[in-house]
């Protein structure tokens, strides 16, 4: 029964054509360039840092500062993000706030 | 037991580094090579990936010394079967020269600190490292370097000096010492006590490795001077002056360049390097003659 | 050699038990610096064990905020470094790391993030610290081959038995499903794109795959986190083509298949022995 369903959307012809396609380099990205963009290749030695955090076995001589997280506002590169409430368009974050509130 | 644990270490008795991921390229492309390079164990326990990958390119060029923070000897509840099964898998899988491990703990009820944290040193404390000790050689089915701790605090309960307590340790255990000169310096100015003598009551005859390092400096609230082991800065002269006092009682040895904060360039951490070579060469009291 | 403890605060108890105390002690007072620090430490000049006690603190709390900024580093540049670390403190506080594997750590900051309050006006930056960590899991992952597209090409000799193949999907490939466009920022902060110009507000879904030992990002299409999700599960091709599409419409086997043999998505395909 289940079988019936199954399957049905694609016919063989229509996966080995879209299967065939890929393999000739064919424009499966380009179908859909804003949606299946592939960041990584391009950016090949900028991301040595995915390592991650290493463990130390030394103490350290940074002082840890203890600011109010909570009375803190985001200062960095989101107030380049777009907002669409702002009137400038830019670096208004608070303003979606607002407009969730 | 208390036989010559020379053999825990199969490292070079020259001058090598900590690897740091960002100095893999040199290295690699390097006609000037350290004599060995140490990784921190947890570093590598992932499953597999680009770090691994690294490090086997790494280790077909120089010897491997792998080097754990997180077995937490010093702990009061038991090693943990799991770490100790991934380390035992690590050391399988990239066999390297040499295996240590700290005098310290950084883990209590399954909470990893991410720093060496001090121990009291009396007879319970020596009971417990040395079973853990047992369980860890046995289970790597290899000898240990134990390592020197750089403390800020001591335990009002302490029963022993920590040389004793270290030399204790490694008569029961057979482990090896891994002797931290910059620990031993940065431990005696924070607690008064003078480097040498500290140095020459260690058990040096078991020295397998020697750690150097930089170390930061603050002020206590009596005035006295504060060392924070910090390996974020050169080796300094006071430290360079105990590694050479060091060489003299033990003849050459293994001695890694620790430079984990604010890490230079390959080319300066091979200059460090270097430099602890020269001492050595200048050290002329053959090995072995240690008391 | 034992000698009875000090007049200090303690229960007497036996010698294991007092020494079970002073490292718990140490461990509690080191994460919460609203406590007393541990009574049972001396200085050898009398010099104040809190300010000496603090040398410890700082070192774990400064590691494990280290820690995080090395493991978040786009989430950090997105609010600064200030904010970050006061944000990443206040983690640290609550949420230590329960393994020494330190790239392990902050599986759940994402989550942290998107209640934490003062971020609140950065209402991506959870999806975006949600894609580093996937990262990071990504590079750490099982070592597997990957079939190349030689390998997928072998699948066309037999094109009746596409839609019964099932997929072992890589050990690093991960699908992290984001309710902003965090991919598209995590991009702009690496030389790709530009932050202005992306409409933070739209949802991605996130492919994290490892061709060539480096962890890369891929933006699915409408669909396409279903089809993945459904193959990992060992759905037939077919099955999970359907899955797709029911979700997305639009769907087409072309983008489908386009990131099976392009991401290096797939170590083994598994073939059925008994076909119609």
């Amino acid at each position: 029964m289940k079988q019936t369903s199954i399957g049905k959307a694609f016919p063989a012809v229509v996966l080995a054509t879209a299967l065939g396609t890929v393999l000739a380099g064919g424009p499966a990205v380009a179908a859909e360039p804003d949606k299946d963009k592939c960041f990584g290749v391009a950016l090949k030695g900028k991301n040595d840092c995915a390592a991650g955090p290493g463990t130390t076995c030394a103490g350290t001589s940074k002082v840890d500062y203890q600011g109010n997280a909570w009375r803190l506002v985001p200062k960095g590169t989101c107030e380049k993000t777009a907002s669409p409430t702002s009137p400038t368009g830019f670096g208004r974050l608070a303003a979606f706030k607002e407009k969730k509130a | 037991m208390n036989h010559s644990t020379r053999d825990a270490t199969l490292l070079p008795p020259r001058a090598g580094i900590g690897l740091k991921g960002q100095h893999v390229r040199d290295l690699l492309a390097s006609a000037g090579l350290p004599a060995f390079v140490e990784v921190h164990a947890e570093n590598y326990m992932g499953a597999g990936g680009p770090s691994h990958r690294a490090l086997d390119a790494v280790r077909e060029r120089v010897p491997l010394s792998v080097h754990g923070v997180g077995l937490s000897i010093g702990a009061s509840e038991g090693i943990d079967a799991l770490h100790l099964g991934r380390l035992a898998r690590l050391l399988e899988r990239f066999e390297p020269a040499a295996f240590s491990e700290h005098l310290a703990w950084s883990t209590h009820r399954g909470t990893f600190l991410n720093d060496l944290l001090p121990i009291p040193y009396d007879a319970a404390s020596l009971h417990r490292v040395c079973a853990h000790i047992d369980r860890v050689q046995s289970v790597l089915k290899r000898r240990m370097l134990l390592e020197n701790p750089s403390t800020y605090v001591e335990f009002a309960g302490s029963t022993m000096g920590e040389a004793d307590f270290i030399a204790e340790v490694i008569s029961r255990t057979g482990c090896g010492l891994l002797l931290d000169v910059n620990n031993a310096f940065v431990s005696c100015v924070n607690h008064g006590r003078d480097p040498v003598a500290y140095v020459e009551s260690l058990p040096l005859h078991a020295v397998g490795e020697i750690h150097l390092a930089g170390f930061a400096e603050d002020r206590d609230s009596a005035g006295d001077r504060l060392l924070i082991d910090s390996h974020g800065s050169p080796v300094t002269h006071a430290v360079w002056s105990l590694y050479r006092h060091a060489l003299s009682l033990t003849g050459p040895i293994a001695t890694l360049i620790e430079w984990d904060n604010d890490v230079p360039d390959f080319a300066r951490l091979m200059d460090e390097a270097r430099t602890a070579d020269e001492v050595a060469e200048a050290c002329c009291v053959p090995a072995r003659q240690a008391a | 050699m034992l000698r009875p403890r000090k007049a200090g605060g303690m229960n007497p108890g036996t010698r294991q038990a007092e020494c079970h105390d002073a490292l718990a002690g140490f461990a509690v007072a080191l994460l919460d610096a609203a406590r007393p620090v541990p009574h049972d430490l001396r200085t050898w000049n009398g010099s104040d064990a809190r300010q000496r006690f603090a040398v410890y603190r700082n070192n774990v709390v400064v590691s494990l905020v280290d820690a995080l900024d090395a493991a978040f580093p786009v989430t950090a540049q997105l609010v600064g470094e200030e904010f970050f670390r006061a944000m990443a403190r206040e983690f640290v506080a609550g949420h230590p790391p329960a393994s020494p594997m330190l790239f392990e750590y902050g599986a759940d900051f994402a989550d942290f993030i998107e209640g934490f309050a003062p971020a609140a006006a950065v209402p991506y930056l959870g999806d975006v610290a949600r894609v580093e960590y996937a990262l990071t899991q990504s590079t750490h992952a099982a070592d597997a081959p990957v079939i190349d597209p030689a390998g997928f090409r072998a699948l066309l000799a037999e094109p009746e038995r596409l839609a019964s193949l099932r997929f072992r999907l890589h050990p690093a490939l991960g699908v992290v499903r984001c309710r902003y466009a965090a991919a598209s920022i995590w991009a702009a902060h690496h030389g790709a794109g530009h932050l202005e110009a992306i409409d933070w507000t739209a949802a991605e879904d996130v492919l994290v795959t490892r061709p060539h030992m480096e962890a890369a990002l891929r933006i699915l299409p409408p669909g396409g986190a279903e089809f993945m999700l459904a193959l990992g599960r060992r759905l037939p091709l077919a099955e999970a083509l359907d899955i797709a599409l029911s979700n997305a419409p639009g769907f087409d086997p072309q983008s489908g298949f386009g990131v099976l043999v392009n991401a290096g998505a797939v170590t083994e395909v598994i073939v059925e022995e008994t076909t119609a």
